[in-house]
């Protein structure tokens, strides 16, 4: 099977995928043991009340017909919406305003494993078995087993005790610009369109605002939660670097470079490494799952309300009708990560789609 | 990637060689090791008879209780059919789900059965419809029985005889053991002359508790060498060959002291779960349970008063201030907290030993049932390949594409809001671990997917197919032992992802509701105090689960390392982490 004809029936494969996830969320919400109206309204409701939900969530319809609009609902992106948490509001105005602090959230928690897992992995490969080697390996270990939920009170109170100047010898309040509580949503106001202009019809965005002090504000607010959510990307980045670069400097063609006679600088940067990168593309586009799953985790924690605490308050709340369109949102950014993964393995590896 | 070993071992061949004797005539042949071996167990055993007795009581009671669910299902279809399409539609949906329970429960049933039904019954034509015969006449047995014990005086005939076993077991369990809380005791209280009383040999509470956890620890873990021991005489004395390919595997996890340092964190942890009631300084139904109807007494002043367990741990409390029972401490009343006590005043300790028990039965149920979809799904797409395998392609991506924490944290909500009867049981417990089920086992399948495909492929799958094995055999005896080294490695992985994600549900406040104890849930109402002097609260839980889940993963790296030294398998896999819980 071609490398491409390899990729199109991965991407194929997703179509009936993205129709049984629909279904399943489906399946869940309307034919689970959970009445979604009792639900929403609690105990204590009055039958006008339940009637008027019924009517509008279509609970009136036989099933099969449910099930269509139910479908189309999501295909067409009417994610109906919130009942309980914010009522009134669209899915989509709930996504459009919560979703920049997960993203902001996402990018430095991708971004701080990067540039921390993969280079320690390296460097405890290139130097196996050496004091370094094990503190990394094992500081790694001992990283990926901690819960995120832990981790991330640890770190709190470490900070905490830092107001003052008092155990480590820093104060976390006052280092950079000043912030007055850990927890809380990082500004995500430090970037902004100010003006738009209209090219053949379509708005564009003209005029940008960057306020750097605000930025700055917003990057150590979000720190301490990008790295706790990293942490579990960070340490498998770390191992697989390690054996990465341990598999590739043991091969033929670094022996042959060697015997060449190129200079470690150059063995090291141009065939070791850019080799030892291939294993980490799955570890890094996986860091999809961990991001979402854990994020709802990090900011409840750490009060941060972008859409992983959105989906916890919608769970726990029993806002269910909010909570499945936002899982299906989820579940679509999940399939899109892994058509890039796929995309990316193919134009990465030429072995990709033999061995299948 | 070594394919050739560990494929079917001796008992594939033990039909074909006339030479070859059974276990039994080697032992009677050259008893001496055996019976040596023998008496240590006997030993062994009886040291701990009651705690046996009660173990295999339990167990019983859970089996019970499984068969109970199980016969429950038809009409719970039934109901749930009818509501929506009609009486009819309920009874066919009753019918198809207690054909399809039988069918299920045929193939253990099979498992066990000595001799085949369809060649005693002479129904014999080719392997693949003999096979699926076999599956149809043993459920229609299973269902005989089944009516028979419903409808006619049999059914009492049960009741009595297990009802008989059970008072057996009653009287042998309450038969003192050497672990007991009885036979070493710590709970007393201090004499008005100084010394103690009530305690083991008058010694202080915390050295008569800890001399019990020490008994406990070393009764485990000579227990554990003789088990070694025994396999080491069985594979000198006893076993047929000299050496199989799988004594090479054992030979490197030996050498692997990694994994057996993870061997040693994951046995003491099951330890701590099976021996819970004797290794807390305090009962869990006096101290955690109901502290209000339990008494006891301690020494005020110069006289020896009686208190109830609630009272006393109003004022032991730990919340924050000077007055904390900070880990290794007594409280005002002569009460021994090795890890201090929670926020309620009650033992942490015996919480923690009581959480494990919860994290172990939640994990090993959930991985138990994942593992089996897994392994069954594994072995009948690797062989039977084609549209089988493409549908369980697509429901494993639809199930790994919803990310996993999140689907899990839905549907616990969902069952727990709606009062569910299965969310009562264990407190969510057991509600818990069908869900981790649900979501992990397409990515254990995934997993061994590679394993079996190869397998198939093998030459002695072939011959065992031409030899006229039936599928099902096929894949029993030659497939199976293949695949199942590579399902060990990634259920030790995914063991402490769910251990994690159980806590981190805890935490949230979904999971394991009260009173059954749970790590994070302690984590979490610990969780304000961290600061303060009682830091121990959220700490020492949090240390527990990091040790565990290490344990696991090291665990895990060991087998890998000594199944298949070449492979890469399980290396960051995002199965392992719990979903970033």
């Amino acid at each position: 099977m071609s490398r491409w004809r390899y990729f199109i029936k991965r991407v194929l494969l997703s179509i009936p995928v993205l129709f049984l996830v629909m279904s399943l969320i489906f399946i869940i919400l309307r034919m689970g043991p959970l009445d979604p109206v009792a639900a929403l309204l609690g105990p204590e409701s009055s039958g006008a009340q339940t009637a008027q939900i019924r009517e509008q969530l279509g609970l009136n319809e036989p099933l099969w017909r449910q099930y269509l609009d139910f479908m189309w609902g999501l295909l067409t992106f009417d994610l109906g919406q919130s009942w309980v948490i914010q009522p009134g509001r669209t899915t989509n105005e709930l996504l459009v305003s919560y979703a920049p602090r997960t993203l902001w959230l996402g990018f430095w928690s991708v971004l701080l494993p990067l540039f921390i897992g993969i280079p320690l992995g390296f460097y405890a490969g290139l130097n196996p078995n050496s004091w370094g080697d094990y503190v990394a390996s094992f500081g790694g270990i001992v990283w990926l087993a901690m819960p995120n939920f832990w981790l991330a009170i640890m770190a709190l109170a470490i900070l905490r005790r830092t107001d003052g100047g008092g155990l480590f010898g820093f104060d976390w309040y006052t280092i950079g610009p000043n912030v007055d509580s850990l927890i809380g949503p990082p500004p995500t106001n430090f970037i902004g369109i100010t003006d738009w202009a209209s090219v053949a019809g379509m708005a564009i965005p003209a005029g940008f605002y960057f306020d750097f002090s605000l930025f700055l504000v917003a990057a150590k607010v979000i720190l301490p939660p990008a790295i706790v959510l990293g942490s579990a990307s960070m340490a498998s980045e770390l191992r697989i670097g390690r054996t990465a670069v341990l598999e590739t400097i043991n091969s033929n063609y670094v022996e042959t470079a060697r015997a060449k006679g190129l200079s470690e600088r150059v063995i090291v940067w141009k065939h070791v490494f850019r080799n030892a990168l291939i294993p980490l593309v799955p570890i890094i586009t996986n860091e999809a799952f961990l991001l979402i799953g854990g994020s709802v985790i990090v900011e409840v924690i750490f009060g941060i309300n972008g859409i992983g605490s959105l989906f916890f308050n919608a769970a726990y709340q029993a806002d269910l009708p909010l909570a499945g369109s936002l899982i299906f949102i989820f579940t679509l950014i999940i399939i899109f990560m892994n058509i890039i993964q796929d995309l990316l393995y193919t134009v990465l590896d030429p072995r990709v789609g033999y061995d299948q | 990637m070594s394919v050739a070993h560990d494929g079917p071992t001796a008992d594939a061949g033990a039909s074909v060689d006339d030479n070859e004797t059974t276990l039994r005539e080697r032992v009677a042949a050259n008893p001496r090791p055996a019976l040596l071996w023998l008496l240590g167990v006997g030993v062994l055993f009886a040291l701990e008879m009651g705690r046996f007795a009660g173990g295999i009581r339990s167990i019983g009671a859970a089996t019970g209780f499984v068969i109970g669910g199980v016969a429950v299902g038809p009409s719970w279809v039934e109901g749930n059919v009818a509501g929506t399409l009609g009486p009819i539609a309920g009874d066919i949906a009753f019918v198809l789900t207690a054909v399809l329970l039988l069918l299920l429960v045929a193939v253990p049933v099979r498992a066990v059965l000595p001799v085949s039904l369809v060649k005693t019954v002479g129904l014999e034509r080719s392997s693949e419809t003999d096979d699926f015969l076999e599956q149809v006449l043993v459920a229609a047995g299973v269902g005989a029985v089944a009516v028979l014990v419903v409808a006619t005086p049999v059914g009492a005939l049960v009741d009595a005889l297990v009802a008989a076993i059970t008072s057996v077991l009653d009287a042998l369990s309450s038969l003192p053991t050497i672990t007991s809380r009885e036979v070493i005791p710590n709970q007393g209280h201090r004499l008005p002359s100084g010394g103690w009383d009530d305690t083991f040999l008058g010694l202080s509470p915390a050295a008569a508790w800890a001399i019990r956890v020490a008994v406990v620890y070393a009764y485990a873990f000579i227990a554990l060498a003789w088990a070694w021991i025994g396999y080491r005489i069985f594979r000198e004395h006893y076993r047929e060959a000299d050496w199989t390919p799988r004594d090479d595997s054992v030979n490197r996890f030996r050498n692997h002291y990694w994994g057996i340092l993870g061997l040693v964190i994951v046995f003491s942890f099951v330890v701590m779960a099976m021996w819970a009631p004797a290794l807390g300084p305090t009962t869990a139904e006096e101290n955690l349970f109901s502290p209000y109807e339990n008494e006891f007494e301690y020494l005020d002043g110069n006289e020896v008063v009686t208190v109830s367990h609630g009272t006393a741990n109003l004022n032991s409390r730990s919340q924050g201030g000077d007055d904390t029972i900070g880990p290794m401490s007594y409280d005002d009343y002569n009460r021994w907290a090795p890890f201090g006590t929670n926020q309620d005043g009650k033992d942490l300790f015996t919480f923690l030993v009581f959480g494990a028990r919860t994290s172990l039965v939640i994990s090993l149920t959930a991985i138990g049932l994942a593992t089996s979809i897994a392994l069954g799904m594994s072995l009948i797409t690797a062989y039977y390949k084609g549209v089988i395998d493409v549908l369980t392609v697509i429901t494993s991506d639809t199930i790994i594409s919803v990310p996993a924490f999140l689907m899990v944290l839905l549907l616990s909500v969902v069952f727990q809001e709606a009062n569910h009867p299965i969310a009562a049981v264990y407190d969510g417990g057991l509600l818990l671990a069908l869900i981790f089920a649900f979501v992990y086992w397409p990515g254990l399948w995934r997993s061994i997917r590679g394993p079996s495909l190869q397998v198939a492929e093998q030459e002695w799958v072939d011959a065992a197919k031409s030899y006229g094995q039936s599928p099902f055999q096929t894949m029993r005896k030659h497939m199976t032992p293949y695949i199942a080294g590579y399902i060990m490695i990634y259920a030790s992985l995914l063991l402490g992802g769910i251990i994690i994600a159980t806590a981190a549900l805890s935490f949230l406040g979904l999971g394991v509701n009260p009173p059954t104890p749970e790590w994070g849930r302690m984590v979490s109402e610990g969780r304000s105090y961290i600061s303060t002097q009682s830091w121990h609260i959220a700490t020492i839980p949090g240390v527990f689960i990091v040790f565990v889940v290490m344990g696991f993963n090291a665990l895990g790296d060991g087998i890998r390392d000594a199944i298949d030294p070449e492979s890469n398998v399980g290396n960051g896999d995002t199965a392992t982490t719990g979903g970033g819980a």
